[in-house]
Formats: C-alpha cells, sequence, structure tokens
C-alpha cells in the first residue's frame, strides 16, 4: 500500500534553468508533457549547481501574460486582442524564468505521509511539492497522483463490498 | 471639501478607484523575490510585513536599483532596502485627499487601510486614476471612440498630447555603462531615460523596469547601456489625442511614449501614465470638469 512520499512521487520529472526565456520555456512544458504522458502544469527550477531555487507554474506564467488593466476591458468592444498579445509575447522576450518563478518553496522528505502531504497541499494552495532528501531532489508528488491514490483506495473499497 | 476645483473625482472616495489585493513579502524575504512579485504583477511597489504580519515598510523599484547600484547580493533581505513606514490613506478617505497626499510625498502609491479592521485591503497608484478616468471618458457621448457620437460635437476642441507631455528629456549617450544609468535616473528622480547615440537620436529607452530585470540576470555594473534598453521607442506626435495616447498605454501595459518631431524624428518630450494622472486625464475641452486638480 502507498503511504509516503516515496511511494506516490514521480520521478521521471523535468527540470527547468532560471536563464531559460519565458517563451523557451513554454516549449519544454510541452515536450515535459509530451515525454511524461500527462499534462504539466509546474515544473521546478534549478540553479547551475542543481539546488532547487523555485517553482516554475503556468499560473506564473499566465499571470505575466494578464494585461494589467484588464478590469476595464469589459466596457471597451473595440479592442485589437491580436495586437495586444503580439505586444504580450514582444515584452516577454527580456523574461527569463528567474524573473517571474516562485522562489517561496515547500519540499517534503521521502518518508512524509501522504495525508500529511495532502494537509500541506490543501493549506498552502500548492498542487506540486518536490521531494527532497540532503538537498538531493528524489521526485516531485503530484496533486492528481494524491488524488487518484486515495481515489482508487476509495473504488478498490466500494468494490469489495 | 474645500480647496479642491469641482472635478470628475469631485465626490468620489479612494475605495472606488483603488486596486483591491495587495502583494506582500516578508522583511527577511530576497530582493529576487520582490523583483519576481514586481514583474509577475506588473506592479511598481510591495508591502513589507514584520513577523506578527504588520506592514513595516514599502519596497518599490526605486529602492531595487538602488540595491543593484549598491552591488547588494540578490539574496539580501528586503529590510535592507525598504522605505519605512508605509504611507496608508483610509478606503473612506475622498480621492482628492489621497492624490494630494501622494503629491506631497512625492510617491507613486499609497495603501489603503480599512478603518474598521485597521488592516491593509488595497493600493493606489497612478495608472489606476487613469483607467478610471478612461473609463469615465469612454462611456461620455463626446468620446472620440463613442459610437453614438454627435458628428455635430466635432467642433469641439480635444485635448492633445502637447498640453501636458513633459518636455525636458534626460539622456545619456550610448556608451553609458549601466552604473552612469542608475546615477541619472536617481539624480533626476525619474523612472526612465533615453539612450541617445552621436548624433543626439534616440536609440532606445532605460527605465527602471530594464534595471531591474538586468539586476536579476546577474547583469554587471559596468556593461554598456545599449545592452540593457529597450528599443525601439514607443513614440506618440506632439498634436496626438491625448485620448489614443492613454488608450495605447493603458492597453498594450506601457508606461510613457516618447513624443517625437514629426519633421526631424527627434525626441521633443515625454507623456507617461504619471503625467496623465497628475495633469488631466479628461480629454477633451468640451468636459472641463474632467481634469484632476492636485492641490499645489
Amino acid at each position: 500500500m502507498k503511504r509516503v512520499a516515496r511511494d506516490i512521487m514521480d520521478t521521471g520529472f523535468h527540470t527547468i534553468s532560471p536563464q531559460t526565456p519565458i517563451s523557451e520555456a513554454v516549449t519544454v512544458f510541452k515536450q515535459a508533457s509530451r515525454e511524461e504522458g500527462r499534462r504539466i502544469f509546474g515544473m521546478m527550477v534549478l540553479d547551475d549547481d542543481g539546488k532547487l531555487i523555485g517553482m516554475l507554474s503556468m499560473y506564473d506564467i499566465l499571470l505575466f501574460m494578464r494585461p494589467k488593466h484588464v478590469h476595464i476591458w469589459g466596457q471597451m468592444d473595440d479592442i485589437d486582442i491580436t495586437g495586444i498579445i503580439d505586444q504580450s509575447l514582444d515584452k516577454a522576450r527580456s523574461i527569463q524564468v528567474g524573473d517571474i518563478m516562485s522562489q517561496e518553496i515547500v519540499t517534503i522528505g521521502p518518508d512524509t505521509h501522504k495525508f500529511l502531504i495532502l494537509d500541506i497541499m490543501i493549506k498552502k494552495h500548492i498542487r506540486r511539492l518536490p521531494v527532497v532528501e540532503d538537498g538531493n531532489i528524489l521526485g516531485i508528488v503530484y496533486i492528481s497522483d494524491l488524488f487518484y491514490d486515495v481515489l482508487d483506495r476509495f473504488t478498490d473499497n466500494e468494490a469489495e463490498r | 471639501m474645500s480647496g479642491f476645483k469641482q472635478h470628475t473625482l469631485s465626490g468620489r472616495v479612494v475605495g472606488q478607484a483603488m486596486r483591491r489585493g495587495i502583494n506582500r513579502l516578508g522583511k527577511d524575504s530576497t530582493i529576487s523575490s520582490a523583483i519576481s512579485i514586481l514583474i509577475k504583477y506588473k506592479i511598481g511597489g510591495l508591502l513589507v510585513m514584520d513577523e506578527a504580519h504588520q506592514p513595516v515598510g514599502v519596497v518599490s523599484k526605486t529602492n531595487i536599483v538602488g540595491a543593484y547600484y549598491a552591488s547588494l547580493p540578490l539574496d539580501s533581505p528586503l529590510e535592507y532596502i525598504m522605505t519605512s513606514p508605509a504611507l496608508f490613506c483610509r478606503v473612506d478617505d475622498p480621492l482628492e485627499t489621497a492624490l494630494a497626499e501622494m503629491s506631497k510625498h512625492q510617491i507613486y502609491r499609497i495603501y489603503v487601510k480599512d478603518p474598521e479592521s485597521d488592516s491593509a485591503v488595497g493600493a493606489l497608484a497612478y495608472p489606476d486614476i487613469v483607467g478610471m478616468l478612461y473609463e469615465f471618458c469612454s462611456r461620455c457621448p463626446k468620446s472620440l471612440f463613442s459610437h453614438t457620437r454627435d458628428a455635430g460635437l466635432e467642433i469641439v476642441e480635444r485635448a492633445r498630447i502637447g498640453h501636458c507631455m513633459t518636455r525636458e528629456i534626460k539622456d545619456v549617450p550610448s556608451d553609458s555603462l549601466v552604473d552612469k544609468v542608475l546615477e541619472e535616473l536617481s539624480l533626476h528622480h525619474i523612472g526612465a531615460i533615453l539612450v541617445t547615440d552621436e548624433s543626439g537620436r534616440g536609440i532606445g529607452v532605460i527605465s527602471k523596469t530594464d534595471l531591474i530585470l538586468a539586476y536579476n540576470h546577474g547583469v554587471p555594473l559596468d556593461t554598456s547601456a545599449t545592452e540593457v534598453m529597450s528599443a525601439p521607442i514607443r513614440s506618440c506626435r506632439e498634436d496626438d489625442m491625448l485620448e489614443e495616447a492613454i488608450r495605447t498605454m493603458i492597453f498594450s501595459d506601457v508606461h510613457r511614449l516618447f513624443v517625437k518631431d514629426p519633421d526631424d524624428e527627434r525626441i521633443i518630450g515625454v507623456f507617461s501614465l504619471t503625467d496623465a494622472a497628475m495633469n488631466r486625464s479628461g480629454s477633451c475641452q468640451a468636459c472641463v470638469v474632467s481634469r484632476i486638480q492636485i492641490a499645489p
């Protein structure tokens, strides 16, 4: 039975460097999704020494792409959306992963119990947690894996009844 | 309220114009994490909190540019560079009072407290004021962009860039180094500087945003200004409609447009959202009330 982080974590994870331009990060996300056979929405950011320094999620990128004054858009009916997206992309050219990644990282150890992981994810609104031991990254626990782990047990129990 | 002329903002309170939601970081958080927040949320400053979650200061792009000049490591705590204390107004304060306060302290943004809970609930910055006035203008039947505009109103004189642009331009020659750029920005209290070639022609702009990115990317201070500048220069003409320039800035998330001479393409001025908020934002002479008058 899967009990701790080590049992649930994904060890085939992908990482990204803080110097990667945002435009390229999008390609890295796509490629990782293809290789892992699942949609990847967030990735660990490692420096040149392999140290975990942040997390980059699609949310971070979307936050940056969001126009600042979007709240007054509702009343405008003649905005050239294409032009605006192009301008955002143009600005994103000088932005690197390290400029918008989340730097407040929460990690867990390989022996962290799955319900404690669940608790951390819920309380801190985190969907993925790196598993770290002695400074080495062993894997990453995704909320979806945790969800299916719990749900599969639930459906197994239902089937036995 | 006495001391202020009647205008669009009369009777409005801070709560109607402020941006809800505040970006906060602990005073032990790093400069680099503050840069991430400012870039991601496209804001100019954030509130710094102590261990008891009480606001103790503000970190703005200006503070971070100062840290770059002092070559502070990016993992230095915000406590080292913040401006303290943070200035607050109240949700129910008249907008005019808050703007006068911002003008008096020469600040670009003021934080807003809810008097009942005594907690910070929002921030008020110049671009938000311009956004609010733009909304007001765009609903007006006299608006340049109004579909229901009456052709008979064409005789109304509309405000143009020339009326409220800043004519004094600061520039640095293209062979300047980043540290020189930092000195100039600090000396003149400006948010961006023009980079010019040998003939004095503008070839790019360096804003505080460009500089905090350069700092975050580890760009040394003896790097050429041309390496960190943004090009091409976003520009407009002196006789362009104010309404159009504000619209361009609001919808493409730029803070300033340089004003070019139509004949020789020389840069003759600059027009920023701050100018728009400080001088007048109503875009049409017919609407005499739509100007922000900030008490001197």
